[in-house]
């Protein structure tokens, strides 16, 4: 009986070429755009040299320390900070005017700097001159002051700086807005989950469905019919998530982290949170079809929203506004489930997160049960 | 006996669905609900399935109560249902396998049962077709197979015909008749007395899900006073010839409309020869002249004061 009906349900789930749509092909191309729209948002924020020019004239060339500070911060490695120029004024004003240099730097009188906006980079010079300034008078009042230390420890002292703070770092990995958008498409893919447990609620019930009533007559428990059709809809949609997480992993090479074991378990719960939460809906809304799909795509997108897949900043105001709201999500439990293994060490928020999916499955299921146990009907 | 309702009442709100409604059904026999849109059958069906709650009554099939988990009991059933239940997302062998896996877990013999019920509704053809390749005629003919495969002793049709071609229909109803030979007792109901009269050995005449009239289809035509219907085509009609036959003895009923006088006259009495009689001594111009025996449709109407499918 159990592989009977557990094989009929698997084919007519995969078969319903409707829903296999919007559970897998739909969330795999939104991973594209994703892809397409994300790629580039970190490559912005990563720290390129700062182009800047010097004006080689007879001052600056009696400034030799000056040069050898800019030689070392310019020297062409991987913590190169400055791309410099050596040139004229004229020339240096031209570049700056055309936007080929933040900003450009002479002798008169002292050191100066001359930039054309203000912005990070341009701190980032600001910055480099001002320390070298206060150091190079620093050691100049020194040696004026006391000669002889100069044979000591002044240059090292001066040079070497000390940490106050020590950084303890909260994850394995650094922050990335980017992979969150990912972490959020999988929950919303889980909570798709729901059209199969809408489905399978429907082909059980007599007032739902003439399939409902077909079965309803057979002399079949109709909740043993229903716990296998679950079993194979939860099956295919946990192969769904599954070929979701390999085409992000393998193809579109998204981190989810190393640990292997955690993310299958997630995809399980989540899975199981997306498949019941429909069933409830189904069992709840005894209206047509159209109506629950309506309500479950609305109430996958509004949790998703939540979860921070339109907006990543969502999710920073509602811990900050109403952080309880974070915890009633499904969506966003699964996707900080995700994030979680990503970036933290340890697995507390991770196993807070998983718990309250178990707890919300157990709910969707309780309650559907509730409503399917019964077994006649006031009006078909 | 296989089905005993008594005093079955099912409101909906305010109104009754079922009064008191009485049924009893035969082994082996063909018994026929029929009754007017809305007068019932369908919610009586429901109920004796144990599907729709109902507010007061008791149901027996088997000579055991009826109850959701009476699985004994359902295993014998085999239901057809007004609309088509079957599975989009399987072919037609799949789904009546399916179905019937719910009644049958023996592999093997369920293979064969399924085979045999594809062979019965004529379906060979297109046992791997998707429901939705399938014509309204032969989605019907595999409704019945889904609801029959299992071989039940009881099978119960709800309105199987509703929308069906005329060919696939004389299809369906020969293969009820084959169903019954074969030692299923059936419940058929329907709204087309053609179909009732044509296969039922018993009818049970419903109205207002009450139960009006029940016997053979001869029992139930003998009820009511009225017997052939005399049918002329008269070219000059004038309303002195409806008053002479209205006092004419015999004559339950005439009227006159588009050309052509409906007498109804009593259970038992040839008129038409007195009818012919009067026209010709009156020098009235007649066409054409049928006579019918009564109809279901007279007896409901003799009862209720209204046509069967008003």
């Amino acid at each position: 009986m159990f592989s009977h009906i557990f094989l009929y349900k698997l084919k007519s789930i995969v078969r319903d070429r409707n829903l296999m749509f919007w559970t897998l092909m739909f969330p795999i191309l939104l991973s594209v755009l994703f892809w397409m729209a994300f790629s580039n948002l970190t490559k912005g924020e990563a720290f390129r040299d700062i182009k800047i020019a010097v004006i080689n004239d007879a001052a600056y060339k009696e400034n030799a320390n000056f040069d050898k500070a800019l030689s070392y911060v310019s020297a062409d490695n991987k913590d190169r900070l400055f791309n410099v120029t050596y040139t004229t004024m004229d020339s240096a004003k031209k570049l700056l005017k055309d936007g080929q240099i933040e900003g450009y730097i002479y002798f008169n009188n002292g050191l100066n700097l001359t930039v054309k906006n203000s912005g990070i980079n341009e701190s980032i010079i600001k910055e480099f001159l001002d320390y070298y300034v206060q150091t190079s008078s620093t050691a100049s009042t020194i040696i004026t002051e006391n000669p002889s230390a100069i044979y000591g420890s002044l240059a090292k002292d001066l040079t070497q700086k000390v940490q106050y703070l020590k950084e303890v770092p909260a994850g394995n990995a650094n922050p990335d807005t980017v992979v969150a958008y990912f972490y959020t498409l999988i929950a919303m893919t889980c909570l798709y989950g729901s059209f199969w447990g809408q489905k399978e609620v429907s082909d059980i019930q007599a007032n739902q469905s003439y399939v409902g009533a077909r079965v309803n007559v057979a002399p079949t428990h109709k909740l043993k019919v229903f716990s296998i059709s679950m079993l194979a809809a939860i099956t295919v949609q946990l192969i769904e998530i599954f070929a979701l997480l390999l085409f992000l992993i393998f193809v579109l090479k998204i981190n989810f982290g190393s640990q292997i074991g955690y993310i299958v378990l997630t995809c399980f719960v989540g899975t199981l949170t997306g498949v019941t939460f429909g069933a409830l809906i189904s069992a709840i809304v005894t209206k047509k079809e159209g109506i629950k799909i309506a309500i479950i795509i609305g109430g996958s997108m509004i949790m998703s929203f939540l979860s921070g897949m339109m907006y990543a900043g969502i999710k920073t105001i509602i811990s900050r506004n109403l952080p309880a709201l974070s915890y009633i999500n499904p969506a966003n439990l699964i996707a900080d489930s995700f994030y979680s293994l990503y970036y933290y060490s340890g697995h507390e928020h991770y196993f807070i997160n998983t718990l309250l999916l178990c707890a919300f499955t157990l709910l969707f299921s309780f309650l559907t049960y509730i409503i399917l146990r019964r077994q006649k009907y006031a009006s078909i | 006996m296989v089905i005993k309702v008594e005093n079955l009442v099912k409101r909906y709100g305010d109104l009754i669905a079922l009064d008191h409604f009485n049924v009893e059904v035969q082994e082996g026999e063909i018994l026929g609900l029929l009754g007017p849109n809305g007068s019932g059958k369908t919610t009586a069906i429901n109920c004796i399935l144990s599907l729709l709650k109902y507010d007061k009554g008791s149901i027996e099939i088997f000579g055991r109560p009826m109850s959701p988990s009476a699985y004994d009991i359902k295993r014998n059933i085999g239901i057809i249902m007004q609309n088509v239940a079957v599975f989009e997302e399987l072919t037609v062998y799949e789904n009546i396998d399916y179905f019937c896996g719910l009644y049958v877990t023996d592999k093997s013999h369920r293979k064969m049962l399924v085979d045999e019920a594809i062979d019965f509704v004529g379906l060979n053809d297109f046992r791997k077709f998707y429901p939705k390749k399938l014509s309204g005629g032969l989605l019907r003919r595999l409704n019945i197979a889904c609801g029959i495969a299992h071989k039940p002793k009881l099978i119960i049709l709800d309105e199987p015909t509703v929308a069906v071609d005329p060919q696939s229909r004389n299809n369906i109803l020969e293969g009820i008749l084959k169903l019954n030979k074969d030692g299923s007792t059936v419940v058929y109901t329907s709204h087309y007395m053609e179909e009732v009269e044509h296969i039922c050995s018993r009818i049970v005449i419903m109205d207002k899900g009450k139960t009006i009239a029940s016997g053979t289809n001869d029992e139930l035509k003998s009820m009511i006073k009225s017997g052939e219907k005399i049918t002329i085509e008269i070219f000059n009609f004038n309303a002195k010839i409806l008053s002479d036959l209205k006092n004419m003895k015999n004559i339950v009923s005439c009227e006159f409309a588009d050309n052509h006088l409906i007498v109804k006259s009593m259970r038992g009495e040839n008129n038409l020869m007195v009818l012919l009689e009067y026209l010709k001594s009156n020098n009235i111009a007649f066409g054409k002249i049928y006579s019918e025996p009564p109809t279901l449709n007279d007896v409901f109407l003799e009862i209720t004061g209204k046509e069967l499918r008003d």
